[in-house]
């Protein structure tokens, strides 16, 4: 049984890992697409009321660049807090709140769990009465991320099943993949919160296994937390099979749609883009497309060269 | 009683109304224009009309030439066209154009139906299910997840809310995807990153790239006529430059100023892009430029080419490949004159179509610098060169701002520079800037007018636009006043000759609307006369 969840937990990890990778590359790979932003653009000096580069008159063609770090910072607080959500639908924000901090603070959890390991693994151990400062610091977040993701998302998870059954709004678009989704984490978060209030009130056992994952030498753990950790790790490899990725092609609809506003210039990468774009052949059927030419010999084509009267 | 809709009623009863527009579910417009049973209302279809059109969603028709399948086979023959469409959709060589922000949307809804509020023909509508924002994109997602994708159809049947795509859903999806207006708030206000808008683009796309559907207004008598004559007006290059003469002298005589519009100068500053429908609809906005430019002294020009004195690109609205020939051509003929830049006319979408979207179709030396008619009035307002009193303008004025200049482009402070300045009684709607509301005529569906579509634009996409300007006026909302909505657009201002003429908003209130240049040229010391004609206006 220690065996298996040393197996099952790195399997996992290195399962949704990958496919995320996969999954980003596929999107990244796209071609560059036509200019679609949409203002304000987060990171323009004047978007505070709206207002892009092109207010400049000759501005036109000087690069901004990405202010990257102001995007980033836009988008990592909008995904802690859910401001949009909470300016624009409260209802469902006091729902899915919990439910996204549950996944955050589950996250957070594993990761401290991770980096707990490796500080038990060093010597120091991870204990409210530890000697190492440090020892006690990753003891009580670990007891405070946990306990709180559980508590959080569990609440989440039933919130969001009686608003989706109750809003007929979001009733009239939920799937089963839904209601499978929630019942699917409440059933995680359960499990967690079981295993703390009745088999591992201070997540000893699961710091020792997280230190067996690491070092290779399984240990084993109460039925109660082995089910959770069976049931985190299902978690994670169903987690590509859901729109959970949004978290991250969010960045990607922001940055390389909503807030694309580099412009084309002669000799940018843009314009080899383009010139390359162009090439591509065209198979449309409606009969204006005249078919089987690329984009560049449709849009050159000229019906009048000459003026006309 | 309101009619809650299920996805999949899409595709049933194929040749059913699926759910009818009632005035009285319609948002509230303040008083006098709060007795809806005064009003027309939308015509409704004749028994002949619904036994030869398709009609089968609100009983409006965008598009009467629709062809209905004539039987089984050629439903079948639709519904395989239809997913051959979708495949190019999703084809790195057809749609290279739009793919990654479409697969961005289709995949990552989280279907909270945040959006919805912020579409003002849902709002307006009295929120009707099938003109949700996440309606038609919903559908479009499952029927790309059944037909597409691999074991769709038995994830779909697993997974509920199976589509059946048939000739209900074609067609309804057709008509759908004519109920937007393309604002693209539903896209603003997703905390993910969705545009819905692009996705309802993206069905016009694949109905006029595929299916060879698409508006008259839009198609036929829109960017085939404008590559072919000239412009979607039918205005060819030599009656363009007989008005503009007219305009002139008719001017010089009226003032005693001499002007004259400069046409095909090679080597100019600036190539100036107007709108065709401005030279027949709205000369007064024209002359404006002309008397601006020469004033400021400006070193410009317009074309004579063909296309060269339309900027309007109503590819832009349906169809990526009319988009790509439409503002290709308009970046020949600047390169032929051998400008140092292009300047759109006011116009919203020629700003969008030419700037931004079409920035990724250029390469060489078709990329010629281009701006926005905003900061170009803004330059010339502030120049120093012309001498205004702005108590010239001292009357209400509230600004309409095109999505397309706004929420999509980015423009938002020049035009309130200027008015600012210039019009002492300047206020603005609520919201504004890229918040606003569209006017109800973006996305094309102004120049649209088949069978009753009039009747909707100015009943349901038009109101909430309609509405905010009422508030905007509110104190002092008597005909006695008159008051002057600023619309630096085209397609706006056709769409409020529609709704003030539908609503006699001027003989009610005393409103009238036009551009930001005779705003401007009203302002102008130098013009004894005021520029704008509040008698002849409308």
């Amino acid at each position: 049984m220690s065996l298996f969840l040393v197996v099952l937990t790195y399997f996992a990890y290195v399962f949704i890992i990958a496919m995320y990778v996969v999954k980003a590359i596929k999107i990244a790979r796209l071609p560059l697409h036509l200019r679609w932003e949409l203002y304000p653009v987060i990171y323009e000096p004047k978007s505070k009321y709206g207002s892009g580069f092109q207010e400049d008159e000759k501005g036109w063609r000087k690069s901004q660049g990405k202010k990257l770090r102001k995007g980033i910072l836009y988008l990592l607080k909008e995904n802690l807090r859910f401001n949009d959500y909470f300016k624009s639908n409260r209802g469902y924000w006091l729902v899915l709140f919990p439910w996204h901090i549950g996944f955050i603070l589950i996250v957070a959890f594993h990761i401290l769990c991770f980096f707990g390991a490796l500080v038990i693994i060093a010597g120091n151990p991870v204990t409210a009465n530890s000697v190492y400062v440090i020892g006690k610091i990753f003891y009580y977040c670990i007891l405070i991320t946990g306990v709180f993701s559980f508590i959080a998302g569990a609440f989440g998870s039933i919130g969001l099943i009686l608003k989706r059954q109750s809003d007929k709004n979001l009733k009239a678009f939920a799937t089963p993949q839904n209601y499978f989704n929630y019942i699917f984490t409440l059933i995680v978060f359960l499990s967690g919160l079981y295993a703390w209030i009745f088999a591992d009130p201070t997540f000893a056992q699961y710091r020792d296994f997280w230190r067996g994952l690491l070092t290779l030498s399984p240990v084993s753990v109460e039925p109660a937390t082995a089910v959770h950790i069976i049931l985190f790790s299902l978690f994670l490899v169903y987690l590509p099979f859901t729109r959970s990725m949004h978290y991250i092609t969010k960045f990607f609809a922001f940055f390389w749609v909503r807030w694309d506003d580099r412009p084309n210039f002669r000799g940018s990468k843009v314009e080899r883009n383009i010139t390359g774009l162009l090439n591509k052949p065209v198979t449309w059927s409606a009969p204006h497309i005249k078919s089987g030419r690329t984009w560049a010999e449709i849009t050159a084509e000229e019906k009048y060269h000459e003026k006309t009267s | 009683m309101k009619k809650h809709l299920k996805l999949t009623d899409i595709s049933k009863d194929g040749d059913e109304q699926l759910d009818e527009i009632n005035i009285d579910e319609l948002v509230p417009l303040p008083p006098p224009y709060d007795k809806g049973e005064e009003l027309p209302g939308i015509k409704q279809l004749t028994d002949d009309q619904r036994e030869r059109l398709v009609c089968n969603l609100d009983g409006v028709v965008s598009y009467a030439a629709l062809p209905k399948p004539a039987n089984k086979e050629e439903e079948e023959k639709y519904v395989g066209q239809f997913i051959a469409g979708l495949k190019k959709l999703l084809s790195k060589e057809n749609n290279w154009t739009f793919l990654q922000p479409l697969l961005l949307s289709i995949d990552y809804c989280a279907r909270c139906q945040t959006c919805n509020d912020a579409c003002p023909v849902y709002l307006a509508s009295g929120e009707k299910d099938f003109y949700r924002p996440t309606y038609r994109s919903e559908i479009f997602r499952r029927i790309i997840n059944k037909y597409i994708k691999p074991a769709g159809k038995l994830r779909a049947k697993l997974g509920g809310g199976d589509i059946e795509l048939n000739w209900a859903t074609i067609s309804r999806l057709y008509e759908l995807s004519y109920r937007c207006n393309l604002c693209r708030r539903c896209a603003q206000s997703c905390p993910m990153g969705v545009d819905n808008a692009l996705i309802t683009r993206e069905l016009r796309k694949l109905f006029s790239q595929e299916f060879g559907w698409a508006p008259k207004e839009l198609h036929e008598k829109g960017t085939v006529l404008q590559l072919e004559v000239g412009s979607p007006t039918g205005l060819r290059p030599n009656v363009a430059i007989d008005n503009l003469k007219f305009l002139d002298e008719e001017f010089t005589e009226s003032t005693g100023i001499r002007v004259e519009t400069p046409w095909d100068k090679e080597g100019a500053d600036v190539l100036l892009i107007h709108s065709a429908g401005d030279i027949i609809s709205f000369p007064e906005s024209v002359i404006a430029f002309t008397i601006l430019c020469n004033a400021a002294g400006v070193n410009w020009t317009l074309s004579s080419e063909v296309g060269g004195y339309d900027g309007v690109n109503y590819g832009l609205f349906y169809d990526d490949v009319q988009l790509a020939k439409v503002a290709v051509r308009h970046v020949q003929i600047a390169r032929k004159l051998r400008v140092k830049k292009i300047v759109m006319g006011e116009c919203g979408h020629e700003h969008k179509a030419l700037i931004t979207v079409a920035d990724r179709l250029l390469t060489g030396d078709l990329i010629i610098p281009r701006e926005s008619v905003m900061t170009f009035l803004e330059d010339i307002v502030f120049s120093g060169k012309i001498k205004f009193d702005p108590t010239k303008n001292n009357f209400p004025v509230t600004l309409h701002d095109p999505c397309n200049v706004v929420r999509n482009l980015g423009i938002v402070e020049p035009q309130r520079r200027i008015l600012r300045y210039l019009c002492p009684q300047f206020r603005e709607m609520t919201p504004h800037g890229v918040d606003n509301y569209c006017c109800g005529g973006g996305g094309g569906l102004s120049v649209m007018s088949d069978v009753n579509f009039t009747d909707w634009k100015v009943n349901v996409s038009g109101r909430m636009k309609f509405k905010q300007i009422l508030e905007a006026f509110a104190d002092r909302l008597g005909p006695e006043v008159g008051k002057y909505v600023c619309a630096p657009c085209l397609n706006c201002k056709l769409q409020l000759r529609d709704l003030f003429k539908y609503y006699g908003a001027r003989e009610k209130s005393g409103i009238i609307y036009g551009g930001l240049a005779e705003l401007i040229v009203n302002a102008m010391v130098e013009i004894k006369k005021p520029f704008i004609n509040w008698e002849e206006e409308q």
